[in-house]
């Protein structure tokens, strides 16, 4: 802990709040990209990054990098500003790799520069938005309608290629994204994509109508598969940012619906994994065994997704001990099934040849790049936001991290499968221990301009939330950052020297949530997703056929 | 031995029981607290908009008319996330999520509830201000409200106010 | 309700900025429990060969012009199957600066830019919509089962009696303080001193 202290200080900077969750660190422009470095290799890697209009409080743009030190059990927020006149930050993209997107991000929606940065594209807005219109600013209404500013679309021509646009609607997409595929005969050479369709412009409306109390319900819609994750995540960034305590059958309560949604999660991911790889039995028979996660869900709180069940302070409602009975006889069955079902598919040789040494995303890269989740431990790194900075109740509870080190698509089955039966271990564990008392904290003071930062772990990686607070029950800036976020870069690194007819496997094991990912894009290739558009063309120009 | 899986597989596929839901030919169960269509008891509401202020999406909207003297509050399906907030924060209990949950229609305007509530009139200068039910509420069970404010329009009442308060200073002084 | 007896509908399904919640439940549908294949509805990879788009989302900008695209190669009688609150009104980002909020307002932005016609819609409220549902509006297309929903209007009125006691209750109250009974005196809607 002093380490990290130490280090900060002797690159300039200048620890400002202190809190048992994160540092709120305050650097200079000159120094932010030594800084940077040094945190880097001091074992930190970077989480995301957000830009704030600060000039009704100090005439500032102000530019936050986050940090996850998993060593110190601390997350290090980094502030630059910069003043309006002269609008540009030295980009530390160079630095380490993973700041790439959140910089593009702060120059579309804030119109910061970032002098340095190797590939300053527009990023999120639509293709028909103008020029020099930056909707997070804050004199720009959430709800004004910008006039289009049409451009034709044209695709860009290559001499040794033929162009093949793809999307945004394919049989094979469930989400909307545009490629355009470049290829030789069978073989694809090049890739240009663009994405950011479901961009919903949800952090400018929570600034704008949305009050403190009404943001877990926007969040929860960030994602339909792990909306319940946001939620909370939302709530312990705002409850960090006040200092406050949530009382303990609340935890117990949010534990047990975040533990229900991994399960249902994974299931669903298994059924995809089975149906991409053309095994549709495996596909009907696991979302069979999903049903009775939902009827569990719908008893609990009322819907089958979006539980709607916690709000800052607390949870909503109670559960009772037939509830608990219930909960536990289906958990049981469902724990019978899916062993059956993965026996059965495990003995099936033909379903391992395809996933087994396929996809590998060694050790070394892994840490580069910022993988979070089961990719990440997959391919052997021991870090998971439950063990790394407790939340809600599993500081109290005991259970396991699966780790494999066979770094291929396999590994990461495997890691989600014993994940399965540790999430029902630990439903048990709560059910038994949960403590009586009250649910909810029912007045509370929100002091005006305080930073929080929230984590948990979603079914596919560290989810980050950071939050100002702001007077009379509004939020000033709110950013949710998603796992797969962190996870699509790598898909290059694993795809590289692989046969196309595995890519759509190799894709869907890092679990894409493209919703989620939220303001951001991932792109598509024939079957399944890209990313990066370097990288990426390079990777596919060095397919093997 | 690949077999073996694929065999064991077809055989517990084929010996499984059906699980198709009879559905919609019979109803399926719903559980207790399930979240379905909100729907307000007019005999209840006493027009106070709480459940406007709070609701997420502005489902739930409330506008007076001066023309016929009317609050209108309408409730629009098509936009609510059911996420219960109106239910928690009525005073009266008048609107509830119902089990409610085959809402589809052909037109957009069969997913409107709207209620009409009277307004009353300021005994000073006749304005419109809210709703009779809800100056009732407020007489029986609100907080220690002086009753003489009650059928005041805001702009009366701040002049009232100001009136009461130059009357005392006079009584003290004098 | 729908001109032509519609059994069997073949559905493209189409995304149009959503949370995923839906598009989850639309593939739900089609699994062992719910089993929407017992009416013959079946899942199209183009919208040439459907009868009915799928459409969860609200429309976002990005989108707008995909979806007029998609909904022009739909062939006759067409028909859109508004799934969700974001698609039946906007949802919660209904007036956001980059959505264009729900299929009414998409329609409002086809028939002016695109001089298209509004094919008929089938709105299925819910977040998310539950496949019983989805269910239920394929029973309503093939004549199985009637729309329950209607519209409902109340107008509450209050007695002359009961305004009486109002205003009885409150003049004595004014009554009893006695420098009130100068100033609430009525007076006419204009400006004038009391």
């Amino acid at each position: 802990m002093q380490d990290i202290k130490r280090v900060i200080e002797e690159n300039n900077g200048k620890i400002v709040v202190e809190h048992d969750y994160f540092l709120l660190v305050e650097v200079s422009r000159e120094h932010v990209r030594k800084l940077a470095r040094a945190l880097f290799e001091a074992g930190a890697y970077y989480s995301t990054g957000v830009g704030s209009d600060e000039r009704p409080r100090n005439g500032f743009f102000a530019m936050y990098h986050i940090l996850n030190h998993e060593e110190s059990k601390k997350y290090i927020v980094l502030k630059v500003e910069a003043p309006e006149h002269d609008l540009r930050i030295p980009s530390i993209t160079p630095e380490i790799e993973g700041a790439n997107w959140a910089e593009r991000e702060a120059h579309d929606v804030l119109g910061i520069v970032f002098e340095g940065h190797p590939e300053p594209e527009r990023l999120i807005l639509p293709d028909d938005w103008p020029e020099g219109v930056y909707p997070l600013r804050k004199d720009f209404k959430y709800n004004e309608k910008v006039k289009p500013v049409r451009k034709e679309e044209k695709f860009v021509e290559r001499e040794d290629a033929l162009v093949l646009p793809l999307g945004p609607f394919h049989p094979t997409l469930h989400e909307p994204e545009y490629f355009e595929i470049y290829v030789d005969g069978e073989t694809i050479v090049g890739a240009r994509y663009k994405g950011f369709f479901v961009h919903r412009g949800l952090e400018k409306l929570a600034e704008g109508r949305l009050t403190i109390h009404q943001i877990p319900f926007v969040a929860e819609r960030i994602c339909g598969i792990c909306g319940y994750t946001h939620m909370i995540c939302y709530c312990q960034a705002v409850e960090n940012a006040i200092g406050l305590e949530v009382p303990e059958r609340a935890e117990y309560i949010r534990t047990l619906l975040l533990e229900i949604e991994r399960i249902h999660s994974h299931i669903l991911w298994f059924g995809v994994v089975y149906h991409l790889l053309g095994f549709d039995t495996g596909f009907m028979h696991a979302w069979r065994i999903r049903e009775k996660v939902m009827d569990i869900a719908e008893m609990l709180t009322g819907n089958r997704k979006t539980y709607g069940m916690s709000l800052v302070g607390g949870v909503r409602r109670d559960i009772d001990e037939d509830k608990k009975e219930k909960t536990l006889k289906a958990l049981r069955e469902v724990s019978q099934e899916m062993k059956k079902l993965f026996n059965d598919v495990l003995a099936m040789k033909e379903i391992l040849n395809r996933i087994e040494d396929v996809g590998i995303l060694p050790k070394d890269r892994a840490r580069s790049i910022g993988v979070v989740g089961p990719v990440a431990r997959g391919s052997g790194i021991n870090t998971d936001v439950r063990k790394d900075h407790p939340y809600a109740a599993y500081k109290y509870l005991d259970f396991k991290v699966p780790v494999y080190n066979g770094c291929d698509v396999l590994s990461r089955y495997l890691v989600r499968a014993d994940e399965i039966f540790e999430s029902i271990y630990l439903i048990e564990q709560v059910l038994d221990q949960m403590p009586g008392g009250d649910i909810m904290v029912e007045r509370f003071e929100v002091p005006e301009f305080s930073v929080g930062v929230g984590a948990t772990e979603a079914p596919r990686g560290e989810d980050v939330h950071f939050v100002i607070t702001h007077r009379g029950s509004k939020v000033y800036r709110w950013r949710p950052r998603a796992p797969t976020y962190n996870n699509l870069p790598s898909v290059p690194v694993m795809l590289e020297g692989e046969h196309l007819a595995d890519a759509p496997a190799i894709i869907g094991s890092i679990d894409p949530c493209f919703s989620c990912t939220d303001h951001v894009t991932i792109v598509d290739d024939s079957t399944g997703k890209i990313l990066f558009r370097g990288p990426l063309e390079d990777a596919i120009r060095r397919l093997k056929r | 031995m690949s077999s073996m899986g694929r065999l064991r597989m077809l055989i517990d596929s084929l010996s499984h029981p059906r699980v198709t839901e009879k559905y919609p030919y019979e109803p399926i169960p719903i559980p207790e607290d399930f979240r379905g269509k909100p729907e307000i008891d007019p005999e209840k509401c006493i027009g106070c908009a709480a459940c406007a202020r709070v609701c997420p999406p502005n489902a739930i909207t409330f506008r007076d008319d001066h023309e016929q003297g009317y609050r209108v509050l309408q409730v629009f399906l098509g936009r609510c996330i059911f996420c219960g907030r109106c239910q928690d924060s009525c005073p009266v209990g008048a609107i509830k999520l119902t089990k409610e949950f085959e809402l589809v229609s052909l037109s957009k305007d069969d997913l409107y509830q709207v209620v009409k509530l009277e307004l009353a009139k300021c005994i000073r200068c006749g304005k419109y201000t809210v709703p009779y039910r809800y100056i009732k509420y407020l007489m029986e069970k609100g907080p220690k409200i002086l009753k003489y404010e009650l059928l005041l329009c805001p702009e009366c009442k701040g002049e009232i106010m100001t009136l009461i308060k130059y009357h005392y200073a006079q009584e003290v002084h004098e | 309700m729908v001109d032509v007896l519609k059994k069997s509908i073949w559905v493209f399904h189409l995304n149009s900025g959503s949370c995923n919640g839906c598009d989850i439940e639309v593939l739900d549908v089609f699994t062992p429990r719910p089993d929407f294949e017992r009416f013959g509805v079946k899942l199209v990879p183009s919208p040439r060969h459907a009868d009915a788009i799928a459409l969860t989302g609200p429309i976002t900008r990005a989108m707008v012009p995909k979806v007029v695209e998609a909904i022009k190669a739909l062939p006759e009688p067409k028909i859109v199957l508004a799934i969700g609150a974001c698609a039946c009104g906007g949802g919660i980002w209904h007036d956001t600066y980059v959505v264009v909020g729900g299929i009414d307002e998409f329609y409002k932005i086809l028939k002016e830019e695109y001089g298209m016609d509004p094919p008929t819609t089938i709105y299925i409220p819910g977040c998310p919509a539950k496949p019983e549902a989805l269910i239920y509006a394929a029973g309503i297309l093939a004549d199985i089962i009637k729309q329950k929903q209607r519209r409902r209007e109340d107008v509450i009125r209050e007695e002359d009696e009961e305004k009486r006691k109002i205003e009885t209750i409150i003049r004595e109250e004014i009554g009893s303080r006695h420098f009130l009974p100068k100033i609430i005196v009525k007076r006419g809607p204009k400006e004038g001193s009391v």
